[in-house]
């Protein structure tokens, strides 16, 4: 009876071991190591949905006045309200309350609008606003997964924290070239054509924003705006700004392009292909045709990269030219296809390490480590003697559990997750101290070796349960609050803790019982 | 070995003293933090930018603040990285004004301007990635690999391989210092079964690196390391620190509450505030910085000053249960006798953990390892004279029976 509960704890274990084992083993396959070990790149990227909002509502005012224009509405305004609202002033009643029904009917679906007296107001539902945020993080998520699988980085981790935020956490393992990543994700890259009304033939732009104004007799006209662009000697450095008088209206956006390649023009310069919808194509070959002549603004983020004069008609193909590097060209292929973000979009917290500095930790932490076990070890073996050996193993058995918890969970370890471990190493000696103790007691107390045993372990388990629970209440508030490396900590804390016990409990007891139960009657015990 | 056996130590006659000498190192614990300022705040909650710089040489660190004050980088913490002769610096600026992102890139076009002067390549083999140095090996092609218009293809997977076994030797130092790093490279693998091209080894021929030499430098730093953390995320990581750890005093709390009684959940709070406080004020006295891993620190000694404090408790009540009759004091006294070879094992195997850390954890995990350190020690002591005196004094201001005393007490004085 007594000897088949012994074979069948046996088995258990060696069983555990062996699963263990398997699972961990070789580390260096098994555990998914951090960032902050195996270097490279975490971002928090807050997605500005304000901006894609407000660029809706931009948007939505050109639209009304463009239409109330083709209703032939004259002397219609549209203004920005409060809130989410746009008020439309010089509609005359009747007549052109129906026109505007049309135009919110035929156009505008998801807005609401009234007339309050002499205004009109349109009105974005809250609804729709927070679809509109949502959908603009979606956009940019996507957006930013397209750039990176096409940059070509192994084992990317891009995802949205939590539903309904509007932060993106980015983890790029092994980056190089951090610098050039941040760029292609952060980059905007709305791309827009639009036509040059000063200088009207395009080409280089004038050098100052009042010399734009000039032009106009110090007026600008509502349907032109002044943008800058970069001015760059022979070495493509910028040396100063220009700026032009450019149309509001674009011809067409990134968002009409089927593709964009890298390419090199007629000085061997590099320059970006790119070629068009079909029915982007007709669009712009009937404004390019028409527009012969004139200059054409390639404007990127709000930038003009360049201007140059319309030779002629131009489809569905075309290049963009510009004092381009060759990097920059690749990169704005690349945003260019990968469509542009919806809003800006701000790094909240950056962390990247190189994989020298991370190797140095790993390093540095297997030392730490192997110091620490030595260390409990001897103090074990000194302190409890042969018994001692009991709790070596269990020692043992605690990091190899813990690791093939790690690699079961495909939980990862991290700098703080070695810590973790290595405080581990010295914590969990102590339900094994709490039980060996405790026998002893029963020693002196004059009970023999085998009661002893049973007594010390009946008695220390309440105390073992509790200073447990303790510990891992702290780990549990530290994995709600951690992020990413201290998550790791208390990953590793919490098995470790969990570990103990069972070594503690269940190994501990087992290599006591079958030491005793190898002879007949045990005289003493080595504690 | 056993360390105590049979010990009668009278603990809680001095109670009184050692309450003063903890009352004093929490005054000098809070003044420092809260009325002192001495508090060395790392970005994570403040704000910030910390970059980790490799150099070639060792850079001066009176010279490079200087640099970066010409700069515009205002109030940089400058201070060397890891082991000596690895010319590590750390580079701490505060946040920017309006800006979520950061100086880095100040500082290191700062950097860029004063230890790479002179140099006009392009391409930087300690700074730029595997594209940019495969595109000017293309262009130039020194293996020779391009004779018809088919074999680009072919020609930027080699030289791709040829610039990864560059970077490898980049990623294992961290800088490459010599040339001759560079001509020694070892090859790697290239090309697969997906692909269709030959698979092999691409290393650095002479010709690579005669190539490399005109077009490219070797940088006199390479970033390794870049941590910025903006106001606002900084702001978030404060509230939710202090949040942790102010929660999981009360869990700690309603744990022992649950699992004991009021009296020894008050006992234990208080000695976990008073080492939080002193381990808090040493800390910041002695000037670590307190950052993300640092809370995680904090939190883990609260778990195990509860711990220890447990463990008595569980013996306390096991005594009173023995002998109920039996003042709390003498049965206070005895269950810490009584545990006093395990609270000094354990806390002796934690602490050697946790020196191991400090003393070859490396600069990163030092703050961390020395809150640690300290909470075994302060965590062993308040258990002994925090938690069981507070349970006792509980007890005696609000147990039925002190309270029974009192009003007898007052009876007899009417």
């Amino acid at each position: 009876m007594k000897d088949r509960s012994l074979l069948t704890r046996g088995i258990i274990i060696a069983l555990v071991v062996a699963l263990a084992a398997f699972a961990a083993f070789p580390l260096g396959e098994k555990i998914k190591l951090g960032l902050d070990l195996r270097g490279g790149m975490h971002l928090v990227l807050e997605v500005q949905t304000e901006d894609a909002v407000d660029a809706e509502i931009d948007k939505t005012a050109e639209r009304i006045l463009e239409e109330a224009r083709e209703e032939g509405l004259a002397g219609v305004r549209v203004d920005r309200g409060e809130g989410y609202t746009l008020d439309v002033t010089g509609v005359p009643r009747g007549e052109g309350d129906q026109a505007i029904g049309r135009i919110a009917n035929d156009y505008l679906p998801e807005w609401s609008w009234d007339r309050l007296g002499e205004r009109i107001v349109f009105e974005l539902p809250l609804m729709e606003i927070s679809q509109m945020r949502d959908q603009a993080v979606e956009q940019a998520l996507q957006t930013i997964r397209n750039r990176v699988d096409q940059f070509g980085v192994a084992e990317p981790s891009i995802s949205r924290l939590g539903t309904g935020s509007n932060r993106i956490v980015v983890q790029l393992p092994g980056v190089d070239d951090p610098e050039r990543i941040r760029e292609l994700i952060k980059n905007t890259a709305f791309l827009e054509f639009r036509l040059t009304t000063q200088p009207a033939s395009g080409g280089r732009g004038l050098p100052s924003r009042q010399a734009v104004l000039d032009a106009y007799n110090g007026s600008l006209p509502s349907n032109v705006e002044i943008l800058e662009g970069d001015v760059r000697d022979s070495e493509n450095r910028i040396i100063g700004t220009e700026y032009y008088g450019v149309e509001k209206r674009s011809v067409i956006t990134g968002r009409d392009l089927k593709n964009a390649s890298p390419g090199l023009g007629e000085f061997r310069n590099p320059v970006v292909q790119f070629s068009l919808s079909v029915e982007a194509g007709d669009r712009f070959g009937e404004v390019t045709g028409a527009n012969v002549g004139r200059g054409l603004a390639i404007i990127l983020d709000n930038r003009v990269v360049s201007a140059p004069v319309l030779q002629g008609q131009i489809n569905d193909q075309g290049i963009i030219r510009g004092s381009f590097t060759q990097e920059e060209v690749t990169d704005l292929s690349l945003t260019l296809r990968s469509g542009a973000l919806p809003a800006k979009i701000v790094s909240l917290e950056e962390r990247t390490v190189g994989p020298a500095l991370g190797r140095d930790s790993i390093e540095q932490g297997l030392r730490a480590g192997l110091l620490g076990f030595v260390l409990v070890i001897l103090a074990m073996l000194v302190i409890y003697k042969v018994t001692g050996i009991n709790a070596v193993v269990a020692l043992g058995l605690n990091v190899i559990l813990v690791f093939a918890a790690l690699a079961y969970f495909n939980a990862t370890l991290t700098l703080p997750g070695i810590a973790g471990i290595i405080l581990v190493i010295g914590m969990a000696v102590d339900a094994n101290v709490l039980v060996f103790e405790r026998i002893r007691e029963e020693l002196h107390a004059g009970r023999t070796p085998k009661s002893a045993i049973d007594a010390g372990f009946a008695k220390a388990l309440s105390s073992i349960i509790d200073a447990n629970v303790t510990t891992l209440i702290a780990a549990l508030f530290l994995f709600q609050f951690g992020t990413g490396p201290i998550r790791g900590f208390a990953v590793t804390l919490t098995i470790g803790i969990l570990a103990s016990v069972f070594t503690a409990v269940f190994v501990s007891r087992w290599i006591f019982d079958l030491l005793i139960s190898r002879r007949e009657r045990v005289e003493r015990l080595s504690i | 070995m056993e360390l105590f056996r049979n010990t009668n130590i009278n603990f809680m006659k001095y109670r009184k003293y050692w309450i003063v000498i903890s009352l004093i190192l929490l005054a000098v614990g809070i003044f420092s933090v809260f009325v002192h300022g001495k508090l060395n705040i790392g970005i994570d909650f403040a704000g910030g930018t910390q970059l980790t710089v490799k150099f070639a040489e060792d850079p001066e660190v009176d010279n490079l603040r200087a640099l970066l004050e010409g700069a515009g980088v205002e109030d940089a913490q400058i201070q060397s990285f890891g082991e000596a002769g690895e010319n590590e610096v750390l580079i701490k600026t505060p946040t920017l004004e309006g800006s979520q992102e950061g100086s880095r890139d100040k500082v290191v076009d700062a950097l860029d301007g004063e230890y790479n002067a002179g140099s006009d390549a392009g391409l930087d083999l300690n700074r730029d990635g595997r594209e940019d140095i495969a595109q000017v090996l293309v262009e130039r092609d020194p293996d020779g690999l391009i004779n018809g218009p088919g074999d680009a293809d072919a020609a930027k997977a080699h030289y791709e391989g040829v610039a990864e076994a560059i970077l490898e030797v980049r990623r294992e130092n961290g800088l490459i210092v010599d040339w001759s790093e560079v001509e020694s490279a070892p090859a790697v693998a290239v090309g697969d079964e997906t692909s269709d091209l030959a698979a092999g080894a691409a290393g650095v021929s002479p010709e690579v690196a005669q190539v490399l030499r005109q077009e490219a430098r070797l940088g006199n730093f390479s970033v390794i390391g870049v941590e910025n953390v903006g106001p606002q995320m900084g702001a978030e990581l404060r509230q939710k620190g202090i949040l942790a750890v102010l929660l999981s005093l009360v869990g700690m709390l309603l744990y022992i509450w649950f699992r004991f009684e009021l009296r020894f959940g008050i006992g234990a709070l208080m000695a976990s505030m008073h080492d939080v406080l002193v381990a808090l004020g040493i800390f910041a006295l002695l000037g670590f910085e307190f950052n993300l891993t640092t809370i995680a620190a904090f939190l883990t000694l609260i778990g195990y000053s509860v711990n220890d404090t447990v463990v008595i408790f569980d013996r306390v009540r096991e005594n009173m249960q023995a002998r109920p009759s039996a003042p709390l004091l003498e049965t206070m006294n005895k269950s810490l006798n009584d545990t006093l070879s395990r609270t000094v094992l354990t806390s002796g195997t934690t602490f050697l953990t946790a020196a191991s850390l400090f003393f070859l954890g490396g600069d990163v995990l030092r703050g961390f390892s020395f809150v640690l350190m300290m909470g075994v020690v302060i965590g062993t002591y308040s258990s002994i004279y925090i938690a069981s005196p507070f349970a006792l004094l509980w007890e005696n201001m609000f147990s039925d029976k002190a309270r029974a005393e009192r009003a007898k007490a007052k009876r007899r004085a009417a």
